[in-house]
C-alpha cells in the first residue's frame, strides 16, 4: 500500500490566488510608509521635548538687572555688588549644588549672535546672569525663593524656565494630537480595505465555505485560515513600506540637519525610538490578523 | 452519546418553504432509529434533497422542530452545530468535493476539522482510499478524476471519520454495477458497526436488493414502506 507522505498541507482556501492579495499589500506598504513617516516625526519632537525637560530640571537663571545710572562704572559696581550679594545668598540655600556667575566673555558670547563681534559687555545696560545647579530631589519653594532673593538682592530675579517650557510642550502636544488623527485614519482605511477585501472573498468561496460547513468546520477554523493569509499580507506589505520609509526619514533627518540653530536641528530618534518604527511590519501584520479574523467570525455568523 | 434506544433524528410536524413560496415538505413526522437504515424516495423535485439538508443542519425547518442526537437544533448554537455536523457524513449527489485539493486532502478534511494528528489522518487515508481503489490517484486533484472517482472519494470524506449517520443522495449513481456493489457492502458494514445510513436513489435494483425500509416523499408528505409491505400506502412512522 503506498502511503501519502507527510508535507505540507494545501489550505481549503485558495485565499493565495485571489487578485486582491496584491492590492491589499500595496495599499498595507504606503500606509506602513506613511505611518513610519509621521511616528519617526512625533517620537523626533518627544525626543526634543524630554531632552530639554531633563536638562532643564535641574536648573535655575537669576538675573540682575543692571544698576540704571549716568555714570557707567558706578552702575557696573552696583550691579556687580547685587550679583555678588545674589550668589551669597543663593549657595547658603539648601538644595542648591552650584552657583556660578556668567563672566563677561561668556555673556559676550551670549550676546553675539544678536549683537555681532566687537562688543564689550560693560559698556552696555546688560543684565548679569547667574547659572545656578540644584539638586532634582531637592524640595525648593520657587515662589519663597524668589522672594527671599529678592530680599538680599533686590536687583535679582529668579526664572525656572517653566513658562518657555510649557509653551514649548504645548506645542509638541499639538503635534501629537494630529499625528495621532494621521494614525488613526490611516489605520482604519487599511482595516476598512482588508474588511472589504474579507468580505469579497468569503463571497467568492461561498461554496468552499458551505461544504467546510457541513463537514463540520466551526467558523474560527475558517477564520483562522484567513488571519493567517492576512497576517502574512501585513507582514510583507509593511516590511516592503518601512523600506521604502527608513531612507525617507533618514533624508527628512538630513534636511533637519541643515537647519542650524533651531529646535528642528536638535531633532533625533534614540534606539527605542528606532525599534518602535522597525516593529510597524508587526503592527501591521497584527492589525491584518485580527481585522480578517474578526470579518469573517462576523460575516459567518449571519450565514445559516 | 445517546444510547441504543435513543432516535438518531427526530422531526414532529416540520414544514419547509423557500421565501414566501408554498411549502415543498408539510408536516413530516419522523423517527430514525440508531442503528437504522432507509432508503430515501420519491420523484424529482419531490424535496428529497431539502429533507437530507434538514438532516445534515445545513438548514432550519420553516416549522417544527427537529431533534438530532437529543439536541434540538433550534437551540443549537453555532458551534453546537458545528459538532453535531462532525458525526454526519454526507454524500452529494454533485460530489461537492474541493475542487483544488488533491483527493487525498479531500478525504482527510472531516479529520483535519476534528483536529486530528496528521499521522493518523495519513494512515486512516491512505487505507481507505486504497479501500475505494484511488490510491493511484491519491495525490490528483479532484478536478482532474472522472465523474466515477469523484463519487467515490465523496463516499471517502463521508465515511472516514466512522460517522454516526450517514446521509447520501444518489451515491452509486455515477459508477459501474461492480463499485456500486462495493460501495453499497460499505454502507451495509457502517451500519453494521452501528451507523444509521439513509440513502436517497432512484435506483429499484438497489433498493430491491437491499431488504431495508423506504422513506417516500409524495405530495410533500412522508410515507414509509417495509420491504414486506407491497401495498402502495405505508403508515407514517413516527
Amino acid at each position: 500500500m503506498s502511503r501519502a507522505p507527510l508535507i505540507a498541507r494545501k489550505q481549503e482556501l485558495p485565499l493565495k490566488n485571489e487578485n486582491t492579495s496584491l492590492f491589499l499589500q500595496v495599499i498595507i506598504s504606503i500606509a506602513v510608509f506613511i505611518f513610519a513617516l509621521t511616528l519617526s516625526g512625533v517620537l523626533s519632537v518627544n525626543s526634543v521635548v524630554n531632552n530639554w525637560n531633563k536638562s532643564i530640571l535641574g536648573s535655575l537663571t537669576v538675573q540682575i538687572i543692571p544698576v540704571n545710572d549716568s555714570n557707567k562704572e558706578k552702575a557696573r559696581a552696583e550691579t556687580l555688588a547685587y550679583e555678588e550679594k545674589a550668589v551669597d545668598f543663593l549657595k547658603s540655600v539648601n538644595g542648591i549644588t552650584k552657583v556660578t556667575p556668567l563672566s563677561d566673555n561668556q555673556l559676550n558670547d551670549l550676546l553675539r549672535p544678536w549683537l555681532g563681534d566687537g562688543i564689550n559687555i560693560g559698556e552696555l545696560p546688560a543684565p548679569r546672569i547667574i547659572d545656578v545647579r540644584i539638586d532634582p530631589d531637592a524640595e525648593i519653594d520657587f515662589i519663597q525663593l524668589a522672594q527671599d532673593l529678592a530680599n538680599a538682592s533686590p536687583q535679582a530675579s529668579l526664572d525656572s524656565h517653566k513658562l518657555w517650557l510649557n509653551k514649548l510642550i504645548a506645542f509638541a502636544d499639538g503635534l501629537n494630537l494630529i499625528a495621532t488623527t494621521i494614525l488613526v485614519l490611516i489605520s482604519a482605511i487599511t482595516s476598512g480595505a482588508i474588511f472589504y477585501t474579507t468580505q469579497m472573498s468569503l463571497g467568492l468561496h461561498h461554496n468552499i465555505i458551505e461544504i467546510l460547513h457541513i463537514i463540520g468546520a466551526k467558523d474560527t477554523y475558517i477564520a483562522q485560515q484567513y488571519a493567517k493569509r492576512m497576517a502574512f499580507l501585513g507582514f510583507i506589505g509593511g516590511v516592503i513600506g518601512l523600506l521604502f520609509a527608513i531612507p525617507a526619514i533618514f533624508f527628512i533627518g538630513n534636511l533637519a540637519l541643515s537647519v542650524e540653530g533651531g529646535i528642528i536641528s536638535e531633532a533625533g530618534m534614540n534606539i527605542s525610538d528606532w525599534i518602535t518604527v522597525m516593529a510597524l511590519p508587526l503592527f501591521s501584520m497584527l492589525i491584518s490578523m485580527l481585522t480578517a479574523y474578526y470579518t469573517v467570525k462576523k460575516t459567518l455568523k449571519k450565514m445559516p | 452519546m445517546p444510547n441504543d434506544n435513543t432516535n438518531i433524528i427526530e422531526m414532529s410536524n416540520v414544514g419547509i418553504r423557500y421565501d414566501q413560496g408554498p411549502e415543498i415538505l408539510s408536516d413530516i413526522k419522523l423517527a430514525l432509529p440508531r442503528g437504522s437504515f432507509h432508503f430515501l424516495t420519491g420523484q424529482s423535485g419531490a424535496g428529497k434533497t431539502s429533507l437530507l439538508s434538514l438532516m445534515y443542519l445545513a438548514q432550519k425547518p420553516s416549522r417544527g422542530q427537529i431533534s438530532v442526537f437529543n439536541h434540538n437544533v433550534s437551540f443549537a448554537d453555532r458551534d453546537r452545530l458545528a459538532s453535531l455536523r462532525r458525526r454526519i457524513g454526507v454524500v452529494f449527489q454533485d460530489f461537492r468535493l474541493i475542487e483544488h485539493l488533491s483527493a487525498y486532502d479531500n478525504v482527510a478534511l472531516p479529520l483535519r476539522v476534528s483536529g486530528m494528528d496528521e499521522r493518523e489522518i495519513r494512515n486512516r487515508v491512505t487505507e481507505l482510499l486504497t479501500w475505494v481503489e484511488l490510491d493511484a490517484h491519491m495525490h490528483d486533484k479532484t478536478s482532474t478524476l472522472s465523474g466515477g472517482e469523484k463519487q467515490r472519494v465523496a463516499i471517502a470524506r463521508a465515511v472516514i471519520n466512522r460517522p454516526d449517520l450517514l446521509l447520501a443522495d444518489e451515491p452509486t449513481g455515477n459508477v459501474d454495477n461492480i463499485i456500486a456493489g462495493k460501495l453499497m457492502k460499505l454502507f451495509v458494514e457502517l451500519n453494521k458497526l452501528g451507523t444509521t445510513v439513509v440513502i436517497a436513489t432512484h435506483s429499484d435494483k438497489i433498493i430491491n436488493d437491499f431488504a431495508y425500509p423506504r422513506l417516500h416523499l409524495q405530495n410533500r408528505g412522508l410515507h414509509i414502506y417495509y420491504p414486506s409491505d407491497t401495498s402502495t400506502l405505508g403508515g407514517i412512522h413516527v
